[in-house]
């Protein structure tokens, strides 16, 4: 009787351990299904502005096309390496069995795996080839803008030139916001002046490596009116992850209007009022490296920043329209408050135009994070601005410091950059 | 109950785990560095899991291996060796830090040699099983190393002979070096009996000659034109008012950086200056460069007369004087069908000290605007 109420137990033992088992795998199963569900619906992201599969203009609707045709392949071979490793590793794993027989050289199997992936790889090498020579074309070029990339922004200028019709009689300088004319092939000569940056508008072409010393062409093309965010893809340093880039397209009318407001000097702001008081700490303090074009000093001179002599790639960003473009450090961050800066993002392409065109108006500046920047830049964005550790950049600053201004006169400062339309 | 392989693999994921906690106490917690070391014992973990899961990198063969060790240790020059690099390691600190250098790549070298072989000659009590598993472990080591110091001497030996001869005579030394390796190995491949040691004799044969005339050409020194030509600094383009250098360098727009980064091209056509831009195919009178980047600006002559391009970049006060100096960058002298590259860094806008300009000494009236935004 003992002995088989022992068995019983066992076999219940045996019976539980099973459940559990099967528990066990159920929960793996479970979990693996969730993490890849999770991974699948990513794609489905609809507030996905730098997504690769759709394209706004010529260039990138090129790639796109040649993804239509490559990424199946890919995935289908994708699929069945990994899938096959991943029988083979679990199949054949140790588990103290003898060690099978071992064979060497299969020809038929060597002969099918070198020409199948020969074959493949030849179709997609046809495509692809075709599309590199299209995109490294630039005998059709409308306008030429250079592109240059420092630790952690963009700068922009626009070579004087004709373009459909309207002339650029100045050199214009901006950063952040790429702003190009809809319809018409944009040739970008990028350079860098410290190290290897890589500029990439997912919407509008590939990325392309702004190298110090040489200048890389990259030609881009816009459809429509519209907005379209981007970033730097080659590691650059500690903001790497904050060097973003965004391109406007506007129409002809309305990129006419944008030349002839970029080619004015700045104004001086109103005697007697905090944007004037604003003007003197800026000149104190920031003219140190920002230009505004057209500010004078105190004795009618011209006011003219050094940025050579206090930042490491010797260049920051031209401040004369600030309040013309919607972001500020690097495309980093909104000048625009959040509901002022969705009406530009998700104006229809015949509305967009105006949208943008009005600038950062004063109830839509996003002052928290302005001042915030002003209060303590490096707290906002890692940058190497901390006057202490500047001896492997020759005393000079890569990235805006804390300049311990005032909340006084950082309210003169935000009044002054407030005017610079 | 782990496997050697997975071992190794979490040794070295608590070893980053650990190092990621020490950075963060001493360095910063914040910083790039604590990711990387996190994203190291990561990697290695899964790594590790996978390696225990499939049994894989278990190298240690419990059924081949014997356990037991009775060899006795063979006699190593590796201590001797270590020695030496330590010798190098002192004199090198207080001479030449290429010597302090080639101290720590000794010890190295010694080190892994020596704890490698040490470990080979324990792995089981079958001496040629040992020498199988040292072998494994270092041919892929050794190989890459012998293979390019070797290179690396013949390279540097031939560069001197190539370097002390006539440029002349050095086309002829390379067509015969070139023709007489393309006939031993034709030799050889053709001769598929003949002697190893005929080969090795030959090899050994040309390599003393060629390191003995590398010796005595690098000993010589180089060729008269190179020494004078680096005496006279012909990579200067400072001096605006110096003739045409003796030993100016005709095919520089043959050169590779010359072409990759270039801004500008200007020419001279029938006494007319003009430029174009990268990306735009009609001629301009302005260029724009960048503010504090180097612009590498072209000039190609394609009269008789000899020219020059001369860039006016404003003036600049001398330090303590107080003196205005105009601040003038300029090409050699530029043959017909010639290019010569200048490379600017202008690190003011033109607003503050311009206009700035191209010119070409000769071609009066005439000029390019140098825009710096």
């Amino acid at each position: 009787m003992s002995h088989d109420s022992t068995l019983t137990d066992s076999q219940q033992n045996l019976s539980t351990f099973k459940k559990v088992k099967q528990v066990m795998r159920l929960r793996r199963f479970g979990l693996g299904l969730a993490a890849s569900s999770a991974m699948f619906l990513v794609g489905c992201a609809r507030n996905a502005p730098q997504d690769t599969w759709q394209p706004k203009g010529d260039n990138a609707q090129k790639i796109n096309k040649l993804d239509w045709m490559v990424f199946p392949l890919a995935g289908i071979v994708g699929v069945l390496v990994f899938g096959l490793i991943a029988y083979i590793l679990f199949r054949f794993r140790d588990k103290g069995q003898a060690l099978p027989t071992q064979s060497h050289g299969n020809p038929a199997v060597e002969i099918a795996l070198t020409i199948v992936p020969a074959l493949i790889l030849s179709v997609v090498g046809v495509f692809t080839f075709k599309g590199i020579f299209e995109l490294a074309q630039t005998n059709d070029t409308q306008m030429v803008i250079n592109v240059t990339g420092q630790q952690w922004w963009w700068e922009y200028d626009y070579p004087a030139q004709v373009v459909n019709g309207v002339e650029i009689t100045q050199p214009i300088i901006t950063s952040g916001q790429l702003v190009i004319p809809t319809g018409t092939n944009v040739l970008l000569r990028e350079t860098s002046r410290d190290v290897i940056h890589s500029y990439w508008i997912p919407a509008l072409n590939g990325k392309k490596d702004a190298v110090p010393g040489r200048i890389n062409l990259l030609r881009i093309q816009a459809d429509k009116p519209g907005i379209f965010a981007g970033q730097c893809t080659e590691f650059c340093g500690l903001s790497h992850a904050n060097m973003r880039m965004e391109a406007v397209a506007l129409g002809p009318e309305d990129f006419a209007a944008w030349i002839a407001n970029q080619q004015r000097n700045a104004e001086a702001p109103a005697q007697a009022t905090l944007a004037q008081e604003g003007e003197a700490v800026f000149l104190n303090q920031c003219i140190r490296c920002h230009q505004v074009n057209g500010l004078k000093k105190a004795d009618g001179t011209a006011a003219i920043a050094a940025p050579d002599e206090n930042v490491y790639s010797g260049a920051a960003p031209n401040l004369t329209h600030l309040m013309s473009r919607n972001t500020f450090a690097g495309a980093t961050f909104d000048l625009l408050t959040s509901s002022c800066r969705k009406n530009v993002w998700t104006a229809s392409p015949e509305e967009f135009g105006s949208a943008y065109l009005k600038g950062v108006t004063t109830d839509c500046l996003n002052q928290t994070d302005l001042r915030r920047w002003l209060r303590n830049a490096p707290e906002m964005k890692p940058m190497y601005a901390d006057p202490i550790k500047l001896a492997r950049s020759d005393g000079k600053y890569r990235g805006m410091p804390n300049l311990g201004l005032s909340e006084s006169d950082i309210d003169k400062l935000v009044a002054y950059l407030s005017t610079l339309k | 109950m782990f496997t050697t392989g997975s071992k190794y693999c979490f040794g070295i994921a608590g070893l980053g785990s650990l190092g990621a906690v020490v950075y963060m106490v001493l360095v910063n917690p914040s910083d790039v560095g604590v990711l990387a070391l996190l994203g190291i014992a990561i990697a290695m973990s899964l790594v590790g899991g996978v390696a225990q899961f499939t049994g894989d990198f278990d190298v240690d063969s419990p059924n081949d291996a014997v356990t037991a060790n009775v060899v006795a240790p063979a006699n190593s020059m590796w201590p001797l060796v270590l020695a030496v690099g330590g010798v190098f390691l002192l004199v090198g600190m207080t001479t030449d830090p290429i010597i302090f250098i080639l101290g720590i790549v000794i010890i190295i070298a010694a080190g892994v040699e020596w704890a490698l072989q040490s470990w080979a000659e324990r792995a089981s009590s079958d001496s040629a099983f040992n020498r199988f598993v040292r072998e494994r472990a270092l041919t892929s080591l050794e190989l890459p190393v012998f293979v390019g110091g070797g290179v690396a001497i013949i390279a540097v030996a031939f560069s001197r002979i190539m370097l002390a001869v006539s440029p002349q005579n050095g086309a002829i030394l390379f067509i015969v070096f070139a023709t007489a390796v393309l006939i031993v190995g034709f030799l050889v491949s053709l001769k598929s009996n003949m002697k190893k040691s005929t080969i090795a004799a030959t090899c050994v044969l040309g390599a003393v000659v060629l390191l003995v005339s590398g010796g005595i050409a690098g000993f010589n020194g180089n060729r008269e034109q190179l020494v004078s030509a680096a005496a006279e600094d012909h990579y200067s383009h400072k001096d605006c008012e110096a003739s045409e250098s003796k030993y100016f360098d005709k095919n520089s727009e043959n050169a590779v950086s010359m072409k990759s980064g270039v801004t500008a091209t200007i020419r001279v056509k029938d006494g007319k200056l003009t430029a174009q831009l990268i990306g735009i195919d009609t001629q301009v009178q302005a260029v724009t460069v960048r503010r504090s980047n180097s612009t590498t600006i072209l000039f190609r002559n394609l009269d008789d007369a000899q020219y020059r391009l001369v860039a006016n970049l404003g003036t600049k006060k001398i330090a303590d004087t107080g003196v205005e100096e105009e601040i003038v960058d300029c090409t050699q002298m530029t043959g017909k069908n010639q290019t010569q590259a200048l490379i600017l860094k202008i690190s003011k806008p033109s607003a503050s000290s311009g206009p700035y300009t191209l010119t070409v000494p000769g071609l009066e009236g005439q000029e390019i605007a140098v825009v710096v935004p």
